[in-house]
């Protein structure tokens, strides 16, 4: 009896490793911060636990499906404002935004609650874009999907009763703090991990390596892309609901292009087939703006402050990326999952554990 | 009425031929080699600020743009094709095994890289070349009006259209190049120079960009850091609905982009012409719905499942 | 002897540190915190402004500071970004700036001027056209050099009425920013007050629109042509506006915002003719009132160029006003700053006086020199005070 509980809690751990050693990574991170009490590193690192939250949404689809979503920022933009409608500037709201049902206009949401309905509402909007498009393979689906973007982006920028168009909207209650923040990524790193090791996830990524294989094996690739595509619209939602209660102002043209390359930098870059990649690549290109930043701020070598010629670190983030990518190429995570050493120490009888399919 | 609704056609043709045009470039390397560049939009800025030299001042230094206009071309194709090249050598090249999604995300980067210099270089302001303005004069035929300018894109377009396409059916470098896009490996084993092959046909998708540019410039005649970017996106997706692989599919694809623009903006009553864009990109996913490989699609190219 | 000569040295350097104390604590400056966009896409809109302010910093450290004070000016750069924005106001709080000055903006600044709000200080933009850079919007303490958008519009429809009879108007909205469309509603708002004014068609494009050739088409339609056409746009879609509207051989003076200001598109339309909008003030040294022509010659002294756009003086009213503000309130307690600043004595300034309220911190009448652009060249040909009022809900785009 004694040895089958320790078998069952070793395994637990071992099928989970790989969550439990990124979040437990994050977590002293966060802690870190938490204790250096400096507000802009604070804000920093609020910022890439948001992006985590987005790409390791971003994943959920782009990962397992192997389709590359471009439009996964409409999501993020869903988020915001619906984050907005809920709970924003309560005594300008009506001014700002008429069109908003009576419900709304007086009603101020608790935040928490906010960015569940959000990513809820960006979920909903997946589903519905989801039936029309999600039938599209390969680069008919990514193009398919950029048009969603292009249309959420044309949407909102022009219903001005409704979002109060291409206008910055202030007064969203400041409740992103590093804490929330990491809550939301450790949810979105184990609700990814728990989707890709279950019956739904691995169906999928079969069909992410050959098509007709999954079919030919009974995988509805359409019914489990869809699946994906609404999950992964939640977080991406969440992402948007963080970041407005981040930034405490949200307007349109923060949700196109620049971040849609970003995210996707991060996702490929960090390695596009595994969870932990994820969340590599958002922490690895982030720390990366970061030094780069501080380098045009400067250095102190004694008297001087020697810093680097402004431009420096966008034009050096875009040569670390090219160079990152040519020498792995299938991202910094490889396919693997972090903690799958750790997983086989713990359970050797999972040989199948977290490692998943690699490349030839 | 009626000269009204054949003004609509007419400006639809004109606008479709700058989308046509800019489409040819990208159906070039990713319809047909399948290679997403999308430092596209950034060639194309390129070839414009190669006409002025960067002053920290307001007011622009225009040298190369004064020149006529054969050297004009010549200069700034050239300087594009250098580019090209240069990223051939130091983007594509390294990561041409690797996934379709990190070749994307390497010329994202690249891209990237090239918009940051510009506003290092020139800053951020737009600049202004007045360049050809004698094209901007209209053709007027029994009260239709047509620039001359559009004429000029529309003949350009069907005369590079058809050349590629003698290019890839008949050149031995054409086959090579179609070979080299279905399958790089075997084609590398069956002694095809892939890697000459897809640099040759970045190169020509670079003087295609430069082209765009001018034809781009002479039209709006300002530059900015981005100005490419919109043509870019439009002309990936123009290719996608028009049928990959096929450059005829491309240039068919940039005109139903125009044509949907132009009418829209034409026809819908004032308050809705703001989400013009949202109806344009509607119209793209009906169509892919309905025919996800594209309009015209080669035979080669239909997956035999 | 050894011990006698450290022990006087420690004695003096105490005393020197004691006395220094004391001193520094007099001459504590005031601190201006710019967090503005030094590098990144944005820069060169602030730059102007920033290289303003700074020239009224020099004046005012000339004349003996404020209250006895040297102004400082401490600078972090948001780099066009605006989360970045935020963490360079808290940057240059940190640093102990008294205010925090944001970009010229709204839409980037606002995260800045967020920052600074939470912290208790005042923010001023240098040049932001939107009410929400107040109460309305980021909060009480907030403030802007800027006049609202929509005089802008106002003033064109009102001095074209006036001045040169213009009736009848066809507006053309580039709608990619809040701030033009601002601009062609107050151009429409202040149109209803004018007896016989007519708006004979509107049409929308969006900048970097590869061709307008169809909203041009529709212009070339009308019959009869408009008095005028409204023009709401910036560089670059607004300079390949205006050449492709003539091109087509639309002769129709037409009407801008100063977005369209500077020299830096006058290649895309050689020749331009009949094309007025308003300035803040006139960047060329013919402007009407002499304050402005000497700060042009000033900025030109020091910075061998001329301001880039009128927005540039934007940055030096906001540091006259600052200043001002803080000398009537004897301290930089933000309080007694910010009822300094409301105050209806008003303050006056390099174009005229400014007044704020407790509900409004932007400028809802303004004078402003109309340029006009004959043959390619830029000249100030008239000047206009807006008439029309605006409360608001018309600063907010709301007003019926």
């Amino acid at each position: 009896m004694m040895m089958a509980r320790r078998f069952s809690i070793a395994e637990c751990l071992a099928r989970n490793a790989s969550p439990i050693v990124l979040c437990g990574a994050i977590a002293l991170i966060v802690i870190g911060t938490a204790l250096a009490n400096n507000a802009a590193l604070d804000r920093t690192v609020i910022e890439a636990l948001i992006r985590i939250v987005y790409v390791v949404g971003l994943y959920i689809f782009v990962g397992n499906s192997g389709v590359i979503s471009f439009g996964h920022t409409a999501f993020m933009a869903i988020g915001a404002y619906a984050t907005a409608w809920q709970d924003c500037c309560r005594t300008t709201k009506p001014l700002l935004m008429p069109a908003l049902p009576n419900v709304l206009l007086e009603a101020t949401v608790p935040p928490p609650l906010a960015t569940i309905v959000s990513g809820v509402v960006a979920s909903l909007f997946a589903a519905v874009v989801g039936v029309a498009i999600i039938r599209l393979s390969g680069i008919s689906a990514s193009i398919a999907t950029f048009a969603v973007l292009a249309i959420v982006n044309v949407i909102f920028s022009n219903w001005d009763s409704l979002t109060a168009g291409t206008s910055t909207l202030v007064g969203i209650p400041n409740y992103t703090d590093h804490w929330f923040a990491l809550l939301w990524a450790v949810i979105a790193i184990f609700a990814a991990h728990f989707y890709q090791t279950s019956r739904f996830g691995l169906s999928l990524r079969v069909s992410r390596e050959d098509e007709v294989a999954a079919k030919a094996s009974g995988v509805s690739i359409f019914s489990q892309r869809l699946i994906a595509f609404v999950i992964s619209a939640f977080f991406v939602g969440v992402s948007g609901a963080l970041y407005a209660h981040f930034l405490g102002t949200i307007s349109v043209d923060a949700f196109y292009i620049d971040i849609t390359l970003l995210t996707l930098a991060m996702l490929v870059v960090g390695g596009m087939n595994s969870l932990s990649g994820a969340v590599v690549g958002v922490g690895a290109i982030s720390l990366l703006i970061e030094v780069l930043r501080q380098s045009e701020h400067g250095f102190a070598l004694g008297s001087l402050t020697v810093s680097a010629p402004h431009g420096t670190q966008e034009i050096g983030l875009g040569v670390a990326m090219l160079i990152m990518l040519i020498f792995r190429r299938n991202g910094i995570a490889g396919n693997q999952e972090i903690g799958w050493r750790l997983s086989r120490f713990l359970a050797p009888q999972l040989q199948r554990s977290s490692k998943v399919t690699e490349d030839y | 009425m009626m000269i009204s609704a054949l003004q609509i056609l007419v400006d639809a043709i004109s606008l479709g031929s700058l989308y046509a045009l800019a489409t040819l470039g990208v159906g070039l390397v990713f319809g047909v080699l399948r290679l997403a560049n999308f430092a596209y939009g950034d060639f194309i800025t390129v070839a414009s600020y190669a006409l002025i030299i960067p002053t920290a001042g307001a007011t622009v230094e225009i040298v190369i743009g004064r020149w006529p206009w054969p050297f004009l071309v010549i200069a700034v194709a050239g300087v594009v094709v250098i580019l090209s090249l240069a990223s051939e050598y130091f983007v594509f090249r390294p990561l041409r095994t690797a996934k379709p999604a990190v070749l994307m995300v390497g010329s994202f980067a690249l891209g990237y890289i090239i918009q940051n210099i510009i506003i290092v270089v020139y800053d951020g302001r737009p600049k202004a070349v007045g360049l050809w303005p004698e094209l901007g004069e209209a053709i007027v035929l029994s009260g239709l009006r047509m620039p001359r300018l559009e004429l000029l894109i529309i003949v350009v377009t069907l005369v590079l259209l058809g050349a590629l396409v003698l290019f890839l059916k008949a050149s031995p470098f054409g086959v090579q190049m179609r070979a080299a896009s279905e399958d790089f490996r075997m084609a590398r084993m069956l002694g095809v120079r892939a890697n000459t092959v897809i640099g040759t046909s970045l190169v020509i998708s670079g003087f295609l960009a430069a082209v765009v540019s001018l034809l781009f410039l002479a039209q709006v005649g300002v530059m900015s850091f981005n100005m490419g970017v919109p043509l870019m996106l439009f002309a990936f997706v123009a290719t996608v609905i028009g049928g990959m692989g096929s450059l005829t599919g491309a240039v068919v694809g940039g005109y139903i982009v125009g044509f949907a623009s132009i009418l829209l903006q034409a026809l819908l009553p004032e308050h809705l012409r703001t989400f013009r864009d949202a109806f344009v990109f509607v119209v793209v996913i009906v169509i892919l719905v309905v025919r996800p490989q594209g309009l015209l699609v080669p035979r080669a190219a239909r997956e035999r499942v | 002897m050894k011990n006698r000569f450290i022990g006087t040295c420690i004695v003096a350097a105490v005393g020197a540190i004691a006395l220094s104390g004391i001193v520094l604590a007099e001459e504590k400056p005031i601190v201006i915190g710019f967090a503005i966009a030094q590098s990144g896409w944005f820069a060169i809109n602030d730059e102007g402004g920033i290289k303003a302010a700074n020239l009224a910093i020099d004046e005012l450290n000339a004349a003996g500071g404020i209250l006895g004070r040297k102004i400082e000016a401490i600078y972090a750069d948001t780099k066009s970004d605006r989360a970045q924005g935020a963490k360079a106001a808290l940057e240059v709080l940190e640093k102990g700036a008294d205010v925090v000055f944001v970009d010229l903006d709204y839409d980037m600044g606002a995260p800045a001027a967020l920052e600074a709000s939470k912290a208790g200080k005042i923010s001023f933009s240098i040049g932001a056209e939107d009410v929400k850079m107040g109460a309305q919007g980021v909060g009480p303490l907030a403030f802007t050099s800027g006049p609202a958008a929509q005089l802008e519009g106002a003033a064109m429809a009102e001095w074209g009425y006036e001045k040169k009879g213009f009736k009848t108007a066809y507006i053309l909205t580039d709608t990619l920013i809040e701030y033009n469309k601002s601009v062609c509603y107050g151009y429409e708002f202040a149109a209803k007050n004018l007896a016989g004014a007519k708006i004979v068609g509107r049409d929308t494009f969006k900048n970097g629109d590869p061709s307008i050739v169809s909203q041009v088409t529709r212009i070339k339609n009308l019959n009869p042509a408009p008095d005028v056409i409204m023009l709401c746009t910036f560089t670059p879609g607004g300079g390949a506006a205006v050449r492709q509207i003539r091109a087509a051989g639309i002769k129709t003076p037409i009407f801008a915002s100063i977005a369209m200001d500077g020299n830096h598109w006058m290649d895309a339309v050689p020749n331009l003719s009949d094309f007025y909008y308003p300035v803040h003030g006139s960047i060329y040294g013919d402007d009407p009132r002499t304050a402005v022509n000497d700060v042009v010659k000033k900025y030109k002294a020091k910075y061998s160029a001329e301001p880039p756009f009128s927005h540039a003086f934007l940055g030096y009213i906001a540091t006259t006003l600052y200043a001002k503000a803080v000398e009537r309130a004897n301290s930089t307690d933000t309080k007694k700053v910010v009822a300094a600043l409301e105050s209806p004595d008003g303050i006056p300034t390099i174009v005229g006086p400014y007044a704020f309220s407790h509900d409004l911190h932007i400028q809802d009448k303004f004078s402003f020199p109309i340029m006009s652009i004959q043959d390619g060249k830029h000249a100030v040909m008239d000047s206009w005070t807006t008439k029309t009022p605006f409360g608001i809900k018309e600063l907010l785009r709301k007003g019926e």
